[in-house]
C-alpha cells in the first residue's frame, strides 16, 4: 500500500513538472511581451523592465527562466492581473470556493440520484422503468449546458418566479467572507436573519446545481446500470442466490460493492468534465466563481491570469483524479494486488 | 421416500430460430443417502439439469416435467420464494471454477460465515457472531484446512482454486443439505488435489448421509465413487442403473463406446493397440437429429431409430435403445 | 416481416451484416440513424436550398414574428433577427457550421490520432512509456478548458476553432487508440502472425485495424458528440464563430439580449444542436448495444 501511494506521488509530481512546462511556454506562446504576460504589471518603465528582467532571468537561458519562474510560483508570486493589477493569487483565492462550492454540490446530487436510479434501471432492463430512464439519460447528456440553463430560466425564473436567475445572494444581505463557501459562511456569520438569508441562498443556488448537476447525473446512471447488469450476470451472483439469499439481499451484500468499485473511479473521470460545464454555467447565472473569472480574462486578453487559472484548474483536476484512484484502491481489494 | 423424483424432463431454449429442445425427456430419481453420477460430454446438457434442479436458469429456458418433486413437492408449481426456501435448506451446489463463484470483494470469513443459517446456530441473539465464527472454523476443518485463520481473513484471488473448491464445499455443508450437487468440481483442477476432493465428498456422504449427485464429463472418477450412474448424450438419456452394472454390461452403444474409450477399464488392452471412439462430434443445437440423437454416429442404427426410443428395464438397469447390446464378447 | 422458409437452411452472415441486423433492431437507434442523415445531408446542400441569402439583411423586416404568430409571414417561416435575416436560412446555414465543421474536425483527429496511436501502441520500452505520461498528463485537461486556451492563444475565430477543437479531441483518440491496439497485441493470432513472417507495417494494417474499426467508429460518435457541444459553447462565447457567421451557438449569443422579446430565435438554435448531438447519441448507443448482442448471440 506505501508502496501503491509513493507511485502515486511521483506521477502527481511528474505530471505537475509538465503542468508547470506547459504554462511558462504559455507566457511565449501567449501575443505580446513575454515580461508583461509573466508580471502582469501595464506600465514598464524601463528601470522596472531592467529590474524585472534581472529578477526573472529573460536575459539567460530557458532553463534559468524556468527555475526562475518555479521559484516564484513556490513563493506565492503568481504575477499581477494585467485588469485590476491585483496579485492573481489573491484574487483566484477569492473565487475559487464558490466553483468548488457548486461543482460539489453538483457531484452530490449527481451520486444522489445517479446511483438509485441506475440500479432501477438495471433491475429489469427490458420494462417500462427501464426504456424511461434510459430515454431521460440519453436526452440528458445531449444537451447543450448552456441552452438548457437559458431554458430553465426561462421557465423558472422569469415565467414562475420561483428562484432567481443569477447572483449567488440577494443583494439585500451582506455576510463576511470565511471560507468563502456560502453556505458554511452563513452559518459562521452572527446575524438575526439566518434561516432568511440561508433560504436565499440555496434559492440561488438552486437552478445552477440542477444545471450543471444534469450532465453528470445521467452518465452516472448510464454507467451504474452497465456496471450492474454486468456484475449481476456473474458467477457469484448465482452462488449467492443458490446460497438461498433473497434478490435484495444479494444485490445489497454482493451486488452494489462490486459494482459501486468502478464508479468511485468514474466520479474522478467526471470532475474534470464539470469543470468546462461550470465555466459555461458560471457565465449564464453570473455565477461569481473561477470560470467566469477565467473567461473574463480571455476576453480581455488578461494573459497573466489566463495562465494561473489553467494551472489552478488543471492543479484541481489533478488532485481529485488522484483522490478518487486512491479512494478507489482503498475500496478495492483487487487493485491492491499490484 | 425419494429425494429428488424427476421424470421426463424438458428444458428448450428460445432462440431467433425457434425453440431448440436441450435437454430431451431426462428422468432422474434419487434416494437418501445415494451417491449419483451423471455423465456425458460437454453440451450434453447436465449442467442445465443441474441449473432447472436449483433454479438458476434465466427466463429464456423453458422446463417442462411429467414429475418434477423434492421430497413430495412439486417444484414447477411453487412461486419463486416458496423454492428459494426449499432449495436453500436443502440443496447445495459446488462449481465448475470456483475462484470465480465467490466474491471478489468480499473476505471468506464474510462469505463462510453467510452460508450458515440462523437456525443452526442455539444461543441468544448477542451471541450469535461468535457461534458463527466457531462453526465457521469448525467447517474449515472439516474439510481439511488446518490454517483456518490465514484462510479466512484473506480474499478469493489469494487462493488457489484447490483451496477455494474447498471453501465453496464448507460453504455447501455449512447447512446440512440433503443433498448436495458438484457440477464438474474437479476440471479446474489438479489431480492430486481431486482425489483429495472426492475422499471429502465420499466421507460426507458415509458419515453424514448426504446424498451427493455427482456431474462430470470424466467416467473413471465419476465410476469410482459412485453407486449409481446415468448416462447422457446430446441430451437424452441413454442408460442408467448402478455403476458397476453398467460398466459390466453397457446396454446402450454410446455407453459401450465410453466404457471402452478409458484404458483403466479395459486391463486386456494389448499394449499400442487402438483405443476404441464412435465416428464423428457431437450435433450442435442448431442441427439436431430426429428420433435417437445417436442416430447418425451409431454403429447399431437402423431405420427404426428415427423414432426416439422408450426407456425400457431390466432389473433396476434402465436404457433407451431400440437394439441394445445384449451381452459383452466372450474374452 | 419474416421470409418465408421451407426447409430450414441456417444462415451465415458477415459480422457486418449481423451488426446492422442488431441495429436495426432497436427503434431509437434507427431514428437516431435517420436524424444523423438528415443532418449530414443537410449540412452537404445547405447552402443550396436556402430560401434566403443568411447573410443578407432587410431593414424594414426586423425581428419577425415565427410564421405562427399573427404577424408573421409564410416567406419567414421562423421569423427574422434583429438585423432582418431571415431565421430558417441562417438555422439551415448553421448545419455546415456547427454539424458538418465538428464532423471534418472529428475526421481530423481521428486520422492524426491512428497514426499517433498506431506509433505509440506499436512502441515498447522508454519511449513508449514517455509518450504514455505524457498523454495521461494532457488527458487530464478537460476539452474545452484546452479548446478555449488554444482559441486564447491563436485568437477567435472559426478556423482557429476548428484547429482547437481538433486539438483537444486528439489526446483521446490516441488513449483510445493506443489502449485499442495494445490490447489486440496481447492477443495469440497476433503473435501467430508475427511467427509467419509478418513486420509491424502488415500487422498493423492487416490484423489490428479491422479488428479494432468497430471500437474506433464507437470512439469517434462520442468525439463528435463532444466536437458539436464544444463548437457550439466555443460559438455561444463569441470566442468561437464571429458574427455574422449563423453557427449555432454565436446564434444563442447573438438573441441572448432579445430573449423576451424573440424567445424562438434562443430555443430553435439550442433546440437544433440538441437533435444534432442527441442523433449521434443515440446511434453510439445503438452500436455499442448492437456489438454487444452481436458478440452474445
Amino acid at each position: 500500500m506505501i508502496n501503491f501511494l509513493l507511485r502515486r506521488l511521483f506521477l502527481l509530481g511528474t505530471v505537475l513538472f509538465g503542468l508547470s512546462l506547459l504554462a511558462f511556454s504559455l507566457g511565449y506562446l501567449f501575443p505580446g511581451d513575454p515580461l508583461q504576460n509573466f508580471s502582469g504589471i501595464r506600465q514598464l518603465e524601463p528601470q522596472l523592465r531592467a529590474e524585472l528582467t534581472a529578477a526573472y532571468r529573460l536575459d539567460h537561458s530557458y532553463l534559468s527562466q524556468y527555475l526562475a519562474f518555479l521559484n516564484r510560483l513556490w513563493h506565492g508570486d503568481w504575477g499581477l492581473s494585467l485588469a485590476s493589477q491585483q496579485p492573481l493569487l489573491s484574487e483566484i483565492r477569492q473565487v475559487l470556493p464558490a466553483t468548488i462550492e457548486l461543482t460539489s454540490y453538483a457531484l452530490l446530487v449527481s451520486f444522489l440520484f445517479g446511483v438509485p436510479l441506475g440500479i432501477l434501471a438495471a433491475i429489469k432492463p427490458e420494462g417500462y422503468l427501464g426504456k424511461i430512464i434510459n430515454t431521460i439519460t440519453v436526452a440528458g447528456y445531449s444537451l447543450p449546458v448552456f441552452w438548457w440553463a437559458l431554458l430553465l430560466i426561462m421557465v423558472f425564473s422569469v415565467g414562475l418566479g420561483w428562484f432567481p436567475s443569477g447572483g449567488r445572494l440577494g443583494v439585500l444581505y451582506e455576510i463576511p467572507t470565511v471560507s468563502g463557501f456560502m453556505l458554511v459562511d452563513i452559518f459562521l456569520a452572527e446575524t438575526p436573519y439566518q434561516q432568511v438569508i440561508l433560504l436565499d441562498a440555496l434559492r440561488h443556488l438552486a437552478l445552477p446545481t440542477v444545471v450543471l448537476a444534469t450532465f453528470p447525473t445521467t452518465v452516472m446512471i448510464r454507467f451504474v446500470r452497465d456496471a450492474m447488469l454486468e456484475v449481476w450476470e456473474q458467477n457469484y451472483i448465482k452462488t449467492a442466490k443458490a446460497k438461498g439469499l433473497s434478490r435484495l439481499q444479494v444485490l445489497y451484500r454482493h451486488g452494489l460493492r462490486n459494482a459501486l468499485l468502478p464508479v468511485i473511479r468514474q466520479i474522478g473521470l467526471q470532475f474534470s468534465a464539470l469543470i468546462t460545464l461550470a465555466m459555461l454555467t458560471e457565465v449564464i447565472f453570473s455565477w461569481p466563481g473561477i470560470g467566469r473569472w477565467l473567461l473574463d480574462s480571455i476576453y480581455q486578453r488578461n494573459f497573466p491570469a489566463i495562465q494561473a487559472g489553467l494551472m489552478i484548474i488543471s492543479v484541481l483536476v489533478i488532485t481529485v483524479n488522484m483522490l478518487t484512484e486512491i479512494l478507489h484502491t482503498f475500496f478495492n481489494p483487487l487493485a491492491r494486488k499490484r | 421416500m425419494l429425494l429428488l423424483d424427476i421424470k421426463n424432463l424438458t428444458i428448450e431454449l428460445e432462440t431467433p430460430d425457434g425453440l431448440i429442445r436441450a435437454v430431451d425427456r431426462v428422468s432422474l430419481s434419487l434416494k437418501e443417502g445415494e451417491t449419483r453420477g451423471l455423465v456425458g460430454e460437454s453440451g450434453s446438457g447436465k449442467s442445465l439439469i443441474a441449473k432447472a434442479i436449483v433454479g438458476v436458469l434465466n427466463r429464456r429456458w423453458r422446463i417442462h416435467a411429467d414429475r418434477f418433486s423434492w421430497l413430495g413437492q412439486d417444484l414447477l408449481r411453487l412461486s419463486s420464494e416458496q423454492r428459494r426456501k426449499i432449495i436453500g435448506r436443502d440443496i447445495a451446489m459446488i462449481y465448475q471454477e470456483p475462484s470465480r463463484s465467490l466474491d471478489p470483494t468480499a473476505a471468506i470469513a464474510d462469505q463462510l460465515e453467510e452460508a450458515i443459517p440462523s437456525e443452526l446456530l442455539e444461543g441468544s441473539w448477542w451471541q450469535r457472531p461468535f457461534l458463527r465464527r466457531k462453526r465457521a472454523i469448525a467447517l474449515l476443518h472439516k474439510v481439511g484446512i488446518r490454517d483456518h485463520k490465514a484462510i479466512l481473513q484473506s480474499y478469493p484471488f489469494q487462493l488457489s482454486e484447490g483451496l477455494c473448491q474447498k471453501v465453496m464445499i464448507a460453504m455447501a455443508i455449512a447447512k446440512n443439505p440433503k443433498l448436495l450437487i458438484a457440477d464438474e468440481p474437479t476440471t479446474a483442477l489438479e489431480s492430486t488435489t481431486q482425489a483429495q476432493l472426492f475422499r471429502l465428498l465420499a466421507s460426507f456422504n458415509q458419515l453424514r448421509g448426504m446424498s451427493v449427485l455427482l456431474i462430470s464429463h470424466e467416467l473413471e472418477s465419476v465410476a469410482r465413487y459412485t453407486q449409481n450412474l446415468s448416462v447422457l448424450y446430446c441430451g437424452q438419456l441413454v442408460e442408467s442403473g448402478e455403476t458397476s452394472n453398467i460398466l459390466s454390461q453397457p446396454f446402450h452403444p454410446y455407453t459401450d463406446a465410453l466404457v471402452k474409450s478409458v484404458p483403466e477399464f479395459q486391463p486386456e488392452l494389448a499394449p499400442k493397440a487402438p483405443l476404441y471412439a464412435l465416428p464423428g462430434s457431437i450435433p450442435t443445437l442448431q442441427h439436431l437429429p430426429i428420433g435417437c440423437r445417436l442416430g447418425p454416429r451409431c454403429p447399431n442404427a437402423r431405420k427404426e431409430c428415427v423414432k426416439t426410443p422408450m426407456q425400457e428395464r431390466l432389473q433396476n438397469h434402465f436404457y433407451s435403445c431400440h437394439f441394445p447390446l445384449q451381452y459383452k464378447a466372450e474374452k | 416481416m419474416r421470409k418465408f422458409r421451407l426447409y430450414f437452411e441456417e444462415q451465415h452472415r458477415s459480422p457486418l451484416a449481423q451488426l446492422w441486423r442488431e441495429f436495426a433492431r432497436q427503434h431509437s437507434a434507427l431514428f437516431g440513424l435517420a436524424l444523423f442523415s438528415s443532418f449530414l445531408l443537410l449540412s452537404l446542400v445547405a447552402p443550396f436550398i436556402t430560401p434566403h441569402d443568411p447573410y443578407l439583411q432587410a431593414d424594414n423586416l426586423l425581428l419577425l414574428p415565427p410564421s405562427w404568430s399573427e404577424q408573421g409571414l409564410v416567406q419567414y417561416p421562423f421569423g427574422t433577427d434583429d438585423l432582418g435575416r431571415d431565421l430558417l436560412s441562417r438555422l439551415l446555414k448553421g448545419t455546415t457550421f456547427t454539424f458538418g465543421l465538428a464532423l471534418v474536425t472529428v475526421i481530423g483527429a481521428l486520422l492524426a490520432g491512428l497514426a499517433l496511436g498506431a506509433l505509440a501502441g506499436m512502441s515498447q520500452g522508454m519511449k513508449s512509456s514517455f509518450f504514455n505520461h505524457l498523454l495521461d498528463l494532457i488527458l487530464t485537461i478537460p476539452s474545452l478548458l484546452l479548446a478555449i486556451i488554444i482559441v486564447a492563444v491563436l485568437g477567435p475565430g472559426l478556423a482557429n476553432t476548428a484547429w482547437a477543437v481538433s486539438l483537444a479531441l486528439l489526446p483521446q483518440f490516441v488513449h483510445g487508440i493506443r489502449n485499442a491496439i495494445n490490447e489486440q497485441l496481447k492477443k495469440d493470432y497476433v503473435t501467430a502472425y508475427r511467427l509467419d513472417g509478418a513486420n509491424n507495417w502488415q500487422v498493423l494494417t492487416r490484423l489490428i485495424i479491422p479488428n479494432i474499426w468497430e471500437k474506433i467508429i464507437v470512439m469517434s460518435s462520442m468525439a463528435l458528440s463532444t466536437a458539436i457541444l464544444d463548437i457550439a459553447a466555443l460559438g455561444f462565447l463569441s470566442l468561437g464563430a464571429q458574427a455574422p457567421i449563423p453557427e449555432w451557438g454565436a446564434m444563442i449569443s447573438d438573441s441572448l439580449d432579445l430573449i423576451y422579446l424573440a424567445p424562438a430565435s434562443v430555443a430553435i438554435p439550442g433546440l437544433l444542436i440538441f437533435a444534432a448531438v442527441l442523433s449521434v447519441n443515440l446511434v453510439g448507443d445503438g452500436l455499442k448495444t448492437a456489438m454487444q448482442r452481436r458478440r452474445e448471440s
